[in-house]
């Protein structure tokens, strides 16, 4: 722990662990394989590895007609990119296909490139699917866990899964032995005394951190969740913190519409009390920066998140 | 004939099975009350000679990896799929008739709910992407002598993804696929971009790095012979591109507008004059490899179920597990 790891950095090398493990995983990648990390794979197994060029539509498909002849592949490329792909990803479902995909760059966080790189509309994408798992995970060892999660479920399982990676390297914050089961979710930070509860995935989860350690130190008590299981979603932690602390802050590198913010809204759509809800999320159209300054600017980092939690504890 | 014999049922019962896929085609819809006959019928002779002389496939065991594969990617002409499965002995005519009812098999387009759909399709565009992986995998993963036949449209031509595919086959040198282009000329609301200009698509498919061979689509011979020439050809796939009629057999419909996505307008008329129900039944040729046991889904051939039985060390950049 303590080391700076790229979470798309361990989903290359646990897909490569999980290629020598396993003789039926298989890995394709619209030629960015060197930014999503699939080439740890393709160096490892390159048998098994299928450059698909930039043509997303043809990976997607190539991966389900692959997936009906019995093999489990992960198909990668930039998040953004793969809403080009989006209709095989609707037929994919509708075929019960067994498909993994792996949508790197995710956010605003990647910085300077600007918003034609950025996928953020990727997690209301993928969680509109039918059946769909949606996956964020914010440190390596956590990736490298939920990549094999992913690979079990589809042993066990059918359905389109879809895992959002980041560029930047992010703190790892969990140990090796830590289990990560898909729908599940962590509480980072908790005390009898919570008055407000963040919950993050992904990039935003350092920002959180980072946010309750300031509130502390101001004598506010906040709780922080790690909703790395975007879809299904962990509905009884969510619920438990709002009974406790009566009010949450969902803060993520995405639209507002239809990701992390949606997916803790509707976790409180059951009929029974809801929590006050305030969704920090990106608002206005990003253009060029550095990661922190992105982070800054789209109001999604520890100063931002801090703000809204002081107005809310007030 | 001997080589007949050799290569199934002799071509002018296979004239016949045209006729009784277009008559099971017809009365599919006209008992769903919805659907695509006019589409099914164009197809009707290309996908006759498939199933009775050139489909390698066993319907008692649609799971072996050395099966050929039929994708539809006119998923609309799912009355022509469920036809071809009826001749196969693999649906009950009652089941047919079941066609796009609540609970019944059969849907409006094809999905895997049925063991012999491998992709579901009805979004134009994708069946032969998923064709390209699927022959991708069979040439590369899992080495066996399986062909993919993949039933195009003409105006799913038009779809950006259809030429993702092209070149991705060709690239891989897929000469285990073939696509079957039925160019009836019409779409759902009017002509298509390229009309019965079948060269139009033979000299992209070609530009593309395709083998194609333009036929008129109606003629079984030609397409017998297409077939065979699509199956020696060595190095990259090939594309069958047949002139043909939509609705053909039934001149109240064939060739016409206006009759895309609906039954037949007198349905019984349209069976006698295609010569009523036929009773031919088809068994396909026996796959052309039967070492593999394997079954395509859930449990693949490299995996011992062991090895996922208890999880191994995962896997973290720093190998700390």
């Amino acid at each position: 722990m303590g080391d700076q790891i790229a979470t798309r950095d361990a989903f290359g090398q646990a897909l490569s662990a999980l290629g020598t493990a396993h003789g039926d995983v298989v890995a394709l990648d619209g030629e960015v394989s060197d930014s999503t990390r699939s080439e740890f794979f393709a160096k490892e197994h390159p048998d098994r590895f299928f450059e698909c060029y930039i043509a997303e539509q043809q990976m997607v498909a190539a991966a389900v007609g692959m997936q009906a002849r019995g093999w489990v592949p992960f198909a990668s490329t930039f998040a953004a990119f793969l809403t080009r792909a989006y209709d095989f990803v609707r037929m994919a479902a509708v075929g019960r296909a067994n498909v993994n995909l792996v949508g790197s760059h995710a956010g605003v966080a990647i910085g300077p490139d600007g918003p034609s790189q950025m996928g953020l509309e990727d997690l209301a994408a993928f969680r509109a699917v039918h059946g769909s798992t949606v996956l964020y995970p914010c440190d390596a060892n956590q990736t490298a866990w939920l990549v094999e999660a992913m690979a079990d479920a589809a042993a066990d399982s059918r359905g389109v899964r879809y895992l959002r990676t980041t560029r930047g390297a992010t703190p790892v914050i969990y140990g090796p032995d830590e289990r990560f089961p898909i729908g599940g979710s962590r509480v980072l930070r908790s005390s009898a005394a919570d008055r407000v509860t963040i919950v993050a995935a992904g990039v935003t989860v350092h920002e959180a951190l980072a946010a309750a350690d300031r509130l502390a130190a101001d004598g506010i008590a906040a709780r922080v969740i790690d909703l790395y299981s975007v879809k299904p979603v962990d509905a009884a932690a969510l619920r438990e913190a709002a009974e406790r602390t009566g009010c949450l802050i969902t803060v993520e590198d995405h639209w507002p519409e239809g990701g992390l913010g949606d997916a803790v809204a509707e976790a409180f759509a059951g009929g029974g009390p809801v929590p006050r809800l305030v969704r920090l999320a990106v608002r206005n159209m990003p253009a060029s920066a550095t990661p922190e300054e992105q982070l800054r600017v789209a109001g999604i980092d520890a100063d931002a998140i801090a703000a809204a939690a002081r107005d809310l504890a007030a | 004939m001997r080589e007949d014999k050799r290569e199934g049922m002799d071509l002018e019962t296979v004239r016949e099975l045209g006729r009784q896929l277009r008559v099971d085609a017809v009365r599919a819809a006209d008992a769903a009350g919805s659907g695509h006959p006019t589409s099914s019928m164009s197809a009707a002779d290309l996908m006759a000679v498939l199933l009775a002389r050139h489909l390698h496939y066993d319907f008692n065991a649609p799971s072996n990896p050395c099966n050929d594969q039929l994708i539809f990617s006119k998923g609309h002409a799912s009355p022509l799929l469920y036809a071809m499965f009826v001749a196969a002995d693999a649906l009950s005519d009652e089941e047919l008739l079941g066609f796009r009812r609540l609970g019944g098999k059969l849907e409006g387009h094809p999905t895997p709910r049925l063991p012999w759909v491998k992709v579901a399709t009805g979004s134009l565009g994708q069946g032969l992407p998923y064709g390209v992986g699927m022959a991708l995998a069979a040439k590369r993963l899992d080495r066996v002598p399986t062909r993919v036949w993949v039933l195009c449209g003409d105006s799913e031509m038009a779809e950006g993804a259809m030429w993702e595919a092209a070149e991705h086959a060709s690239h891989e040198g897929l000469d285990n696929l073939t696509a079957v282009i039925d160019v009836n000329r019409l779409g759902q609301r009017g002509p298509t971009r390229h009309g019965w200009d079948t060269g139009a698509y033979a000299r992209r498919l070609a530009a593309f790095g395709w083998h194609t061979v333009e036929i008129d689509g109606h003629d079984v011979d030609a397409i017998d012979a297409a077939y065979r020439e699509a199956a020696r050809t060595a190095g990259r796939p090939t594309a069958v591109i047949a002139r043909t009629k939509k609705g053909s057999g039934v001149a109240a419909v064939e060739d016409r507008e206006g009759h895309h996505g609906k039954p037949l307008p007198d349905a019984e008329e349209a069976v006698a004059e295609l010569g009523g129900r036929g009773h031919i039944r088809v068994e396909p040729r026996h796959p052309r490899c039967e070492r593999c046991a394997r079954p395509l889904d859930h449990a693949p051939v490299e995996r011992p179920a062991s090895t996922w039985a208890t999880r191994s060390p995962p896997a973290t950049p720093s190998g700390r597990r």
